[in-house]
């Protein structure tokens, strides 16, 4: 059976991991390669590394970092910041990412991922999507006046190609204090492919909330093992008490 | 001894040179004919679209020298995931191409409305006779493909995995190891299984 995927994400500025409250108030948490190697000593199921200030300060995300990251890492990587081209994908794939995530570019120009799944592979093209609730309804949360609601545009970025898709509560960002269940549920109604969920957790309780209200198999966090004791493997722990699969 | 990855163009072949070197073997990244000539073992990973890799292979005069270094000279071979799929007779991703044709048989989508695809993530093996992972029964690999081998002789197939049907996972026969899942992203267990890999064919 197909297991539970517990993914630490790793966010960066460029020079150190921070983490940020609903996208912002960035807090400095130590130095990425030091992270990989400690995931990796403790066998999580995959990382996530994103440069989050790449795209904003219109630069590329550090490749040696980056390599370096990898280095440490005998399990599945995905890393994002900053891709507007595909050479800027193929540089990602050549030091040995799995899949990259994107974000910007896909909201300004859909059909780019139609040209990267061709490409290199849908398996490999990740599109991140952070999304705000407002009158009930979801709609993507971005910078560049694009203005779309969830359903719509996981429709189309479904249609064009997708991978697997990261969704993102930003209200829930950094919060600790639960998931959006019903977020999870909306989109899994209408997701064709594989949904990493993100944006909420702070206990165990809150992954078996989530894992026991909703479909989901496979979450995002960060805060949770940046701010308190807990390990992956202490949410696999618990989610294999309440029945799921998981790898440990 | 030395590793032969085969370099054209279809990823990830910077993960596998680097598990390679861990278990403590030379390896290079190559697609030169007299280095895939000289190696004691060849690799070949990928991800990716099989028409494209078979293309990629062909621009580079890759399909005759494979074909004779494994089929003819019957050098040690891994096929990981795209590199266990191309050694396939047709391939239809995105249309009918052909393949290596080392082992018989298709490579064809998975399709079933029940299931999220990519079929993506850690998920358990069976073993279906007495090969190298004959000894990896129920552990755990990592799997990232939405196309699947449909092997023509049943005992090619060395192990299944179960998303809501089985797949083949892995395959041998004679010098040919393949496996669907990425032994080089899926930790201790992959590691251990390429390790074996190398030492099965060193005494066999």
């Amino acid at each position: 059976m197909l297991k539970t995927r517990i993914i630490p994400i790793l966010t960066f500025n460029g020079f150190a991991l921070v983490k940020t409250k609903k996208f912002d108030n960035p807090r400095m948490v130590g130095n990425p390669v030091q992270a990989a190697r400690v995931y990796n000593s403790r066998g999580v199921d995959e990382l996530i590394f994103i440069d989050i200030f790449a795209t904003k300060q219109k630069r590329k995300i550090n490749l040696k970092v980056v390599k370096d990251v990898i280095k440490e890492c005998f399990m599945p990587v995905g890393i994002g910041g900053g891709i507007n081209t595909l050479e800027d994908i193929n540089d990602l794939l050549k030091v040995g990412a799995d899949k990259v995530i994107i974000k910007h570019i896909a909201l300004l120009n859909p059909s780019f991922i139609t040209s990267a799944a061709n490409f290199f592979g849908s398996q490999c093209i990740c599109i991140s999507i952070d999304v705000y609730k407002k009158n009930d309804e979801y709609f993507i949360y971005n910078q560049i006046g694009v203005n779309y609601t969830m359903v719509d545009y996981i429709n189309i970025i479904q249609e064009l190609g997708v991978g697997e898709i990261i969704l993102n509560n930003v209200d829930c960002d950094g919060m600790m204090n639960g998931f959006d269940t019903n977020l999870y549920n909306m989109v899994s109604l209408i997701a064709k492919v594989p949904v990493v969920y993100v944006g909420g957790g702070g206990n165990l309780e809150h992954y078996e909330e989530l894992f026991t209200k909703t479909t989901c198999n496979a979450v995002g966090s960060a805060s949770i093992f940046h701010f308190t004791q807990h390990t992956p493997l202490d949410i696999k722990i618990r989610l294999k008490s309440i029945g799921k699969p998981v790898r440990i | 001894m030395n590793v032969a990855i085969i370099n054209y163009g279809m990823g990830n072949v910077a993960s596998v040179d680097k598990a390679i070197k861990f278990l403590g073997f030379e390896s290079i990244i190559t697609n030169d004919p007299l280095e895939i000539q000289q190696a004691k073992y060849i690799i070949l990973p990928g991800v990716g679209a099989f028409a494209q890799g078979m293309e990629n292979l062909h621009k580079l005069g890759l399909v005759e020298i494979l074909s004779n270094e494994v089929m003819h000279n019957k050098k040690p071979f891994l096929g990981i995931c795209l590199g266990m799929q191309l050694i396939a007779s047709r391939g239809f991703e995105p249309n009918l191409t052909s393949g290596l044709d080392w082992i018989k048989g298709d490579v064809i989508k998975i399709i079933d409305p029940k299931k999220s695809i990519p079929h993506l993530g850690w998920n358990e093996i069976t073993e279906t006779k007495n090969s190298i992972i004959k000894d990896f029964n129920n552990k755990d690999f990592y799997f990232i493909h939405s196309f699947h081998f449909d092997v023509l002789n049943k005992e090619d197939i060395a192990a299944t995995v179960n998303y809501g049907n089985d797949y083949v996972a892995a395959i041998q026969k004679d010098n040919i190891f393949a496996t669907q899942f990425h032994p080089e992203k899926s930790q201790t267990s992959g590691l251990e299984l390429m390790k074996s890999f190398f030492s099965y064919y060193a005494k066999n």
